[in-house]
């Protein structure tokens, strides 16, 4: 009973889990390591459908992928992790995209509440019909 | 959310007193020549009604069980995710809001009967 709402709530897992990714990203954003460790790797949530042969079960996260380990070389020969030739290891992760996925996770999450809210709503009217 | 006991009497207990307004219900319609004892159809009728009431109630209690473990959760921090708790709260109040309009009417169907003038 009442099927929808845990198909949202599904939804709204996986939004949550990108969020809680993405916000890692933006938090290591300025991550320095030493050119002899790898640099930083921004996480991606993996989504996958959960199918029971008929309108679906939701989605589900299916793992984190790991993004470049390499990142980039950045000259900065104060840095006390700085090598020989002052070069340190910053994460190769693009400010501009990490906000407009953001974005997106937001939108995602707040599109499953309004979903979840009609669904709501739906159950209540025709709960309504008995009343009366 | 206080969806915990409909009206602050254990589920259970409703349920029972459900099940044995809905046979002395199946009583009351044969009449007093005719028992439930002795008419297996409407001893039958009852039970089967009683069940259904009795397997929502248990499915109300377990949604309601849940709801009130992520309150807990929530409360002492354990909760992961925010919207977990509000999704079950929602269901054991949509379910809970089906229960007892089934009742409302399951007792104004009984209270109609009772009304019927012999």
């Amino acid at each position: 009973m009442f099927d929808s709402l845990s198909v949202n709530g599904t939804g709204m897992h996986v939004h949550q889990t990108w969020m809680n990714a993405l916000s890692d990203n933006i938090s290591n954003v300025n991550t320095v390591r030493a050119t002899s460790e790898t640099a930083f790797q921004a996480r991606y949530v993996v989504a996958q459908s959960l199918e029971d042969g008929g309108t679906g079960d939701g989605v589900r996260v299916a793992g984190i992928e790991l993004g470049d380990a390499d990142g980039r070389l950045v000259y900065s020969p104060d840095h006390p992790l700085a090598d020989a030739k002052g070069y340190v290891r910053l994460p190769d992760i693009d400010m501009g995209e990490q906000m407009t996925d953001l974005i997106m996770a937001q939108r995602g999450y707040q599109a499953n509440l309004s979903s979840l809210d009609r669904v709501r709503a739906s159950y209540q009217a025709a709960i309504q019909m008995g009343r009366g | 959310m206080a969806v915990s006991g409909v009206g602050g009497v254990n589920l259970n207990q409703l349920a029972q007193m459900y099940r044995q307004q809905v046979v002395s219900g199946a009583d009351g319609t044969g009449g007093a020549a005719r028992t439930a004892a002795g008419d297996p159809t409407a001893a039958a009728r009852g039970a089967d009604f009683g069940n259904v009431v009795r397997d929502g109630l248990s499915n109300l209690e377990n949604l309601d069980r849940t709801a009130q473990g992520k309150a807990i959760q929530a409360a002492t921090g354990d909760l992961t995710d925010v919207h977990d708790y509000v999704i079950a709260a929602t269901q054991a109040q949509v379910a809970t809001e089906l229960t007892t309009t089934v009742r409302n009417k399951a007792l104004e169907a009984f209270n109609e009967i009772m009304r019927m003038p012999l």
